[in-house]
Formats: structure tokens, sequence, C-alpha cells
């Protein structure tokens, strides 16, 4: 089972590499044929990047979410499914070539960790751990999502409304929109995922809420995101304040990931 | 002046500072590290850096009056909010039932369809009402209308969430426990004594600790009970819950005088041994598996011996399989004189010891309570968007115009899909 997880690991990042190519050359040479190719490589690359991880799974005879490659691994997986649902739902393509530069980062990060499947320490032998980390996958993915609408958006002046970017590009007022629905997929999980991990501390740890840097992190990642959501009730910063707000939000989600286990002591640290 | 002020403390842009201002905490509350000495931020940020930090209760930012502060100002915000906008949100629950009407907003209008019905359908709205407005007939439909709830319940489940762990938070009792199998120890200062029956420790095939359980008693006024603790199922005893959290290790603590042991007992680091007849006292700290002996790869105990409240102090160490010997003067019997005494202290048998957590907290429903009433709010702001939809009757066609809070621009390509294809819609709610 780990051999063809390996397998199916190697070709599935090497088919997001195709994927982003594919992406580029649609943006480059502005063919519509090139960019349902891209679309299509990046499912197949999401399909057997889905099959990697059941194998995985079965390998190691549990959810593969509990160490830094199964979880980096995830978190691509999620950035995969995510942009897939946002590119195919509101036909925005050029998505595609900004976000699988993102998913091939990550899944080559994950690549650089240790594949070793080592046992479980006691506290992590717990179902809520599956609800805590696969809400964190699509909260994550979700607003790797948004915080690219968002760029897109803040740059969407720069673009001319006829031609090739005008046809491709939403407008901005359509932009904040998606970021929005991204945001608000990505806020609905990362309150699951604070919840069920506050369920599950409270279970292992005997106490729901800790200040650990990473529950204090993923509490600033939510505030930022709720900040978010109010500035777009005020018309004067909906937009451009609320679209760098998104992508704000999406650094403290990479630093919640990366930063506080490398840069923070608590007891995330997967070591 | 004061009525702005006032209103300026309830807006959304207050919230939105406070929620800045918190965030920023919890910000300076992860990176500098919390619950240091002062001599360590001394050390560490210089003096006038440490004095700082300490002065502004950074060395404990969620435990600090300016923190609690704000949290405060938030839940009054939150609570005033809600409060201020009840009334707006019944009206507009009750106003999205009811027929349009002239100049209602719009998120924009079709004109010229021929079948009103199969929009409604289309849009999953297919029972539209019927009314008479200006001569003219109308039919409108509303969906969704519950979601003009979410922000509402959102922050009602938020306040009831700080509230919660506020209120926890004060009022917790909690205590821990190490024991070895038969030992009884006191649950602080409760009256309530526990003692561990058994304590075991389940391995995987390749060695790690799979999982720890201890079967424990607790003893007080209404007689003995019993239950099981093991990670990630704490037991439930006299309204308190024990959780296994950790492990150490034990061992037997021997003294012997003048060829005979004087006091005997199983210690846990921290616990006290007295010696009979004397006012010295031997508290056990730690056993490591080496670091002891000449080569310093033994394993070993370290101590503290104390002579009462006199201050004096003597830190000892003993490497495994040896003795720790000291003289003490103690006095003669009938208080004629001194004799100085020879002790000899031994460690021996180290064995793991449980380390169990008592802890009782009483608003962990509400906290909890509080974050499902988030949830539901999102679910309904996010999920549930309120939209309207009706079509005059115009001349030959009809005027289909639709209302929606919130993704206007989107609703509007729906709208218009919905009029001029012929296909059914198939984007979900979330695509209001
Ligand atoms: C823990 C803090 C808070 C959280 C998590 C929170 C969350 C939310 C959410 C999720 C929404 C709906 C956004 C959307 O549908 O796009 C919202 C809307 C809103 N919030 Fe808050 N909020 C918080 C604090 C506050 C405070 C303190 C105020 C006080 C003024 C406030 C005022 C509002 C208002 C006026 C709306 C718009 C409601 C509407 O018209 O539908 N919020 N909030």
């Amino acid at each position: 089972m780990l051999a063809a997880e390996n397998v199916l690991f190697t070709v599935a990042m090497c088919l997001y590499f195709a994927a982003m190519i594919f992406y580029f050359l649609f943006t480059a040479l502005k063919k519509e044929k090139l960019s349902r190719i891209a679309i299509g490589v990046q499912a197949l690359a999401f399909l057997l990047h889905t099959a990697a991880l059941v194998c995985r799974g079965i390998g190691a005879g549990r959810l593969p979410l509990t160490n830094q490659y199964e979880f980096a691994a995830s978190f691509a997986w999620g950035l995969c499914l995510v942009s897939l649902i946002f590119i195919l739902k509101f036909r925005f393509p050029v998505l595609g070539a900004f976000l699988t530069p993102l998913i091939f980062l990550v899944i080559g990060y994950a690549a650089m960790q240790s594949r070793e499947i080592k046992d479980l320490m006691p506290s992590l032998r717990s179902n809520w751990l599956g609800f805590h980390v696969s809400t964190a996958i699509i909260a994550y993915g979700s607003f790797g999502v948004s915080a690219v609408v968002s760029a897109i958006f803040l740059f969407r002046s720069r673009m001319k409304d006829e031609g090739f970017w005008g046809q491709h590009v939403p407008n901005r007022e359509k932009l904040d929109l998606i970021s929005y629905r991204s945001v608000c997929l990505g806020l609905l999980f990362l309150t699951f995922t604070i919840l069920t991990g506050a369920i599950w501390a409270e279970r292992a740890w005997g106490s729901y809420w800790s200040w650990d840097p990473k529950e204090t992190w993923s509490l600033i990642t939510w505030i930022i995101y709720a900040v978010y959501l109010h500035l777009r009730f005020n018309r004067g910063w909906r937009g451009r304040s609320a679209a760098i707000f998104a992508v704000i939000g999406f650094a403290c989600v990479l630093f919640t990931y990366v930063g506080v286990n490398t840069l923070l002591p608590g007891v995330h640290s997967y070591k | 002046m004061l009525k702005k002020t006032i209103r300026f403390l309830y807006s959304m842009k207050f919230a939105i500072l406070l929620l800045i201002l918190l965030a920023a905490a919890c910000v300076l509350g992860s990176v500098i590290p919390q619950k240091q000495s002062f001599m360590w931020y001394l050390s560490e940020y210089g003096t006038r850096g440490g004095a700082l930090v300490v002065g502004l209760g950074l060395d404990d930012v969620f435990h600090a009056v300016w923190f609690l502060v704000l949290t405060v100002l938030l839940c009054c915000d939150l609570l005033a909010c809600n409060l201020l906008h009840l009334p707006g949100l019944l009206a507009q629950t009750r106003a999205l039932g009811r027929a349009p009407k002239a100049g209602e907003k719009t998120v924009g209008a079709v004109s010229g369809v021929e079948k009103p019905e199969a929009v409604f359908e289309k849009l999953h709205m297919p029972k539209p009402k019927r009314a008479e407005a200006d001569g003219k007939t109308v039919l409108y439909a509303a969906k969704n209308r519950a979601g003009v709830w979410g922000a509402w319940v959102t922050h009602l489940g938020a306040l009831l969430l700080i509230i919660g762990f506020t209120m926890g938070q004060a009022t917790l009792t909690e205590y821990t426990v190490m024991g070895v199998p038969g030992k009884t120890c006191p649950v602080g200062d409760t009256g309530l004594t526990l003692t561990v029956e058994d304590f075991d420790v389940a391995y995987t095939e390749s060695g790690t600790p799979q999982q720890f359980t201890a079967r424990v008693t607790m003893h007080g006024p209404e007689g003995d009970r019993s239950g099981t603790a093991s990670v990630n199922h704490p037991a439930s005893l006299y309204g308190f819950k024990i959780y296994q959290n950790s492990v150490g290790t034990a061992a037997k603590a021997t003294v012997r005088s003048e060829g005979g042991t004087v006091a005997e007992d199983v210690l846990c680091p921290g616990d006290v041994l007295q010696i009979p007849d004397t006012p010295l006292t031997i508290t056990f700290e730690a056993y490591r598996n080496k670091g002891f002996g000449g080569s310093g790869t033994v394993p070993g105990y370290t101590f503290v011996l104390e002579n009462g409240n006199s201050g004096e102090r003597y830190y000892g160490e003993q490497a495994e399989g040896e003795n720790a010997e000291f003289d003490y003067g103690v006095s003669a019997a009938g208080g004629e004189g001194r004799s100085v005494r020879s002790y000899e202290v031994r460690f021996s048998e180290p064995r793991t010891a449980t380390l169990l957590r008592l802890k009782q907290e009483r608003f962990t429903w509400l906290a909890l309570l509080g974050g499902l009433l988030t949830m539901l709010g999102l679910i309904l702001s996010f999920y549930l968007q309120p939209r309207r939809v009706w079509a005059v009757q115009d001349g030959e066609g009809w005027t289909v115009s639709g209302e929606c809070r919130k993704g206007g621009a989107l609703f509007y390509d729906r709208l218009r899909e919905a009029a001029q294809t012929g296909e059914k819609e198939e984007t979900t709610d979330a695509g209001c």
C-alpha cells in the first residue's frame, strides 16, 4: 500500500506541475482549449492524490492526518478541491494559473517531509482528531482560494475590460463576491475546526482552551476573517480593505500552519 | 458629542477596532513567552524592555486587566448590537413575506418574460403568491427568511461563548495528583482523597505507549466511588472530571538509622517523607535514567533534605544502588543533651506513576452552546441568504425583479439566466 502511495503521490505531483504549465500556456497563448486541458489535468491529479491519501490511510491503519507530511499533503488536496469547485462553479479558469503554483508549492513541501509512519501518541488516538484536521484542510483550502481571488481583485483595476483578461477575469464586484464565498466556506470550517479541537483538547488534556500558540493563532485567523466580514458591510471599506484582510488572513493561516510549529512551542508541534 | 461617542461605542467601526486590538493582543501573547519570572524578562529583553513587558502585563496577556477590559467591551458591543438590531430584523423577516411595493430595491430587472412561474420554479421558489397592486398583477415569493437572523445568532453565540469561557476560568477548581497503585493522596483541601487502584500502560508492537489507564477510587462523605480514566476518556467522580494527564516516576524511599529502618514510603515527585522524632523532611524531586555515578551513565535520584522551618536545606543526589548519608543531632530521651545520629537515605525501585488532573469547571456547557450557536449563525448567514423575487405584469409580458442583500451581482446573473434560458438552475443555495 505504501509503495502504491509513493507512486501515486509522485505522479499526482507531476500532474499538478503539468496543470500549472497548461494554465500558464492558457494565459500566455489565450487559447480556450488549453484551459479545458489544464482543468482536466488538475482534476486527474486530484483523483490520483486522493488515491494516494487513501492508500496511506489503509497502509497506516488510520486517517492520514497526523504528521507534517500527511497534513501538508492533505492541505494541498484541500486547496485543489476548493480551487476546482470555484473554477468550475464560477467558470473562472484563470484562477487555476494562480492556484496551481500554490498547490505545487504545498505538495512540494509535503514531499520534503519524512514519510515514515510512526505510532501515534495516546492523545492523538481520538475520533475528534479526524474531524478537527479534515475540517482544517477545507478551511485552509478555502482561505487559499480567497487570498488568491483577493490578490487578483487588487490588480483587477489594471486590467482592461476588453480582451482576454477582461473576458476571463470577473469584474471587481464579482471578484469580491467570489472571495467572500470562499471566506464564508473557510470561516465555517475553521469554526468547526476550532470547536472540534476544543472538544478534543478537553477530553485529552482536560482543558478545552489553554492559549497554546496554535490555538491562539487559529483564533487570530478567525478574528481576521470576522473583521473581513464586517469590513464588507461598510461601503467605503468593502472591496480593497476587505481584500487586503483576506490576504492577511491567509498569511495568518500559513503562519498557524508552518510558523507556529517551527517557531513557537506548544502541544501541536509534530515532533 | 456624548451622543456621538456613545453611538461610536455601539458601532460596527468600534467592533472592528476591538477585534483588531484583540487579535494584536493574541499575537503578543503567543510571541512573548508567558508567565516567566521577572528576572527572565530582564535577561531576555534588557532592563527597560523587561520592565515594560512586565509593567504592561505582557508577561500574562490573557489574564491582564486590559485584556479583560477589551473582552468586556466586546461583549457589551455584541449585546448592544443584537438588542438594537432586533426590531429591524423582525420587520425585515415580516417584509420578506409581503408583496413588494412600488420602487422596491432590486438587484436588477428582466422584462418581457412570458412565463414568470417558470422563472420562480427555476429559482427554487415554485409557489409564488399573487397580489393586485395599482391595477397590475404581481407574483412574489421569498426564500431563506431564517437567513435574516444569521448575524444575530452568530453574535449571540459569540457572546455566550465568551461569557461561558470567562466564567468557567473564574470559577475553575483544579488539582493534580500523582500516584502509584495502592497509594492514597489528598485532593487539595477538599477533604476528599483518591486512591490509585491500578495503573496500566499499553504498548504498541514497536514498544511506544498506546494508552495509559488508571483505575481510581475517590473517598468522601458519600462513600467510595470508583472509575477509570484513560487518555481521551476522563472519569467523573464526586463532581470532578479526572483526566489521565501524564506520567512520571515514583520511587521507594527508605531511611535507616543505627541498623534499623525509621521511615519508608513510595514517593512521587514532590512527595514529602517525615523522619520520625525529628523536624527533618525529605522531598523527592526526580528520577533520571542517567547522569549519576562517576561516569555519569548511572541512573539516580535527586531529593531535598530540609530541617523544619529553619531554612536549612540540602540538595541531595543518589546514584542507583548507593546510599546518601547524613548526620543529625537529636535530643536525647528526657530532653537532656543532644546526640548525633547517622542516617542513610536510599531511593530504589523506580516505577511509573500516573499524573491525574482533577477539574471542576462549571460553565463549559455555556461555552459549548455558544460555539454551536456561532456555527448555526454562520450557516444561516452564509448559506441561507434571504432573497426575494417578484414579477409584475407589464402589458403583454412580465418584468421579473429580485432582491438579495448579499451577492446581488451573482444573483442578478442567476435571475437573468433563469428568465432567459429554459434550463433548470443548477446553482446551490450558496450561490445566492
Ligand atoms: C466576536 C465578534 C463577532 C463576530 C464573530 C461577528 C460575526 C458576524 C458575522 C458572521 C456577520 C455576518 C456577516 C455576513 O453575513 O457576511 C456579522 C454581521 C454583523 N456584525 Fe458582527 N460579529 C462580531 C462582533 C460584532 C460586534 C461587536 C458588532 C457591534 C456593532 C457587530 C455588528 C455586526 C453588524 C451590524 C452586522 C451586519 C448584520 C446584518 O446587517 O446582517 N459584530 N457579524
